[in-house]
């Protein structure tokens, strides 16, 4: 039995996003809590950069929640580079009990699924669960230098660059004003004990993007997009609570095409859907949105068409966060992808949708490629994998 | 769940493809006019120095070339005439400078010596190692047939 409930109720405190510029004008541009205006963040690598978004994707999470950083028992998460470099260097920066997790792209799910675990088991009180990746350092890990002339193939996607964080915890949520303050964030840098210059640089990059935080985009794409949805001035009416969730199995159908990731993928996003409905008894109409992670618009195709010979239709309003990140005219070619992708959807675009009451049963499948550099080169195939866990809203009142 | 085999045909048969005639003129057209950028240059050598050695014009010729080749991928606009174009700007001398240049810029960060030095072959490296055999094999046939 891969499917489980939780029992006692797991709340989600506030979730909090840092993305890109290129992110920032795609099509969840205005659910963002932060974009930068450059993607280096005054940093000197795209590591530092990545490490330093993942560091205040938390402590924004923490602030939006009204929590301090020593009200956190754990924190969980992970990113796609080596060794967990930039988690693990973020994390350095919090006085609490850290898991670092790895499934390349799922690692959202998975963390989630890990945090409500711990604290409906009673073993932990407050996590927070958060994911990052960054174009560039991805790049660099798994394909070329950025400035080689190669052609991507069409199959392609784009890693997201992003951080978001969730916090989850036993405790329900306040009903709050979900805005944080940019003096917040700018606090944040004061207590680590900076250079001064380096605070003064970083004071002007949050001047710069002020103006970026509430843009106003009017020419959006897909229809499952609400133009007052970054309406920081409503307050959420309802709290959302994580229900449950399938753990994913790793499937392998022998793709070896490294540029193919979504047709690796859909073949375990199938798998762990077929098992969640199976399992539960539910099918896809007890969800009012069904969301999976980075499968790309032909990844998002191949899953349709996988579960359409199991006898499975996907509703209309079913959405791939990868498929739907960016514009068409920002040539992606299949989209968003990496561990902040679905993340940065989630808490940026599905949360605040949910705590508004918009969504009330959440079905999300974040989905992995299972690969290194070197695997393709041995002759390996590539494996996939998805987690899935549900969400609930309910009103406050 | 599906069949392994029948899976792999279906995404063979269903994926994305490259527009095989737009990529293929693009690149025809690019490297053309790259290569014409190199005799044009080879020619106004020839004007200036006259009496220059047709060995030494083009050897002048592809030293410039690979400069504007890295000096290009230096600008960032190499990767994006790179995108557009594909074997059209990867094949000249100028693709080889980039393949040089952009692993040099991409490691600086590592430090000058297991960074720059040590990573500017990685993309570069196998096209030396098969032109220095080849060379190598090639004099020592000349050597004995000649």
């Amino acid at each position: 039995m891969r499917t489980f409930e939780i029992k006692s109720p797991v709340y989600i405190k506030s979730g909090f996003t840092v993305v890109g510029p290129k992110e920032g004008d795609g099509n969840f541009g205005d659910c963002f809590d932060i974009v930068l205006k450059d993607d280096l963040w005054c940093e000197k690598s795209y590591e530092k950069c990545e490490s330093k978004m993942h560091r205040d994707a938390i402590t924004g999470a923490i602030k939006k929640a009204g929590l301090q950083k020593e009200d956190i028992d754990i924190l969980i998460g992970g990113d796609l580079l080596n060794e967990l470099s930039s988690t693990s260097l973020a994390a350095r920066n919090f006085p609490t009990a850290f898991l670092g997790l790895y499934n390349a792209c799922s690692t959202f799910g998975e963390s989630m699924i890990v945090g409500a675990m711990l604290i409906s088991g009673g073993y932990a009180n407050t996590v927070t669960c958060s994911t990052s990746s960054h174009f560039s350092s991805a790049e660099r890990q798994y394909r070329f230098p950025l400035e080689l002339g190669n052609q991507r193939p069409p199959t392609a996607q784009w890693t997201v660059t992003g951080a978001g964080c969730t916090v989850l915890s036993a405790e329900k949520p306040k009903l709050i004003n979900e805005q944080v303050y940019d003096d917040d964030i700018i606090a944040i840098d004061d207590s680590m004990n900076l250079d001064p210059k380096d605070v003064e640089k970083y004071k002007k990059s949050i001047e710069k993007q002020k103006g970026l935080i509430n843009k106003d985009k009017s020419n959006i794409i897909e229809d499952n997009f609400h133009k007052e949805m970054n309406d920081y001035i409503k307050t959420n009416s309802h709290c959302v609570k994580v229900t449950g969730g399938t753990i994913g199995r790793v499937i392998d159908l022998g793709i070896d095409d490294e540029a193919n990731m979504g047709a690796a993928m859909a073949p375990a996003a199938c798998e762990t859907i077929l098992t969640h409905f199976k399992e539960s008894g539910r099918d896809p109409g007890y969800y009012d949105g069904i969301f999976t992670g980075d499968l790309g618009r032909f990844g998002k195709e191949t899953l349709q068409y996988l579960l359409s010979k199991e006898g499975i239709t996907l509703p209309d309003y079913y959405m791939d966060t990868g498929a739907s990140y960016y514009t068409p005219e920002q040539k992606t070619f299949q989209g968003g992808s990496g561990a902040g992708c679905v993340n940065t959807a989630f808490n940026g675009y599905i949360l605040k949708r949910m705590q508004r009451g918009e969504l009330k049963r959440v079905l999300i499948v974040p989905t992995g490629a299972l690969l290194n550099k070197d695997t393709p080169l041995q002759k390996e195939t590539i494996p996939g994998i998805a987690h899935a866990f549900t969400l609930e809203s309910e009103n406050f009142l | 769940m599906i069949d392994r085999i029948e899976y792999q045909k279906y995404v063979s048969d269903n994926q994305p493809k490259s527009p095989m005639v737009r990529t293929l003129i693009a690149a025809f057209i690019v490297g053309g006019i790259i290569c014409c950028i190199g005799e044009g240059i080879g020619d106004i050598l020839k004007l200036i120095f006259k009496d220059m050695s047709e060995k030494d014009v083009a050897t002048w010729e592809s030293c410039i070339m690979i400069f504007l080749g890295s000096f290009f991928t230096a600008l960032g606009l190499y990767d994006k005439l790179g995108h557009y174009a594909g074997g059209g700007s990867i094949i000249p001398i100028t693709g080889f400078a980039n393949s040089v240049t952009s692993p040099a810029m991409e490691y600086n960060r590592e430090g000058v010596f297991f960074g720059i030095c040590a990573k500017m072959f990685v993309i570069a490296g196998p096209i030396i190692v098969f032109g220095v055999t080849a060379s190598f094999i090639v004099g020592f046939i000349g050597y004995f047939v000649v």
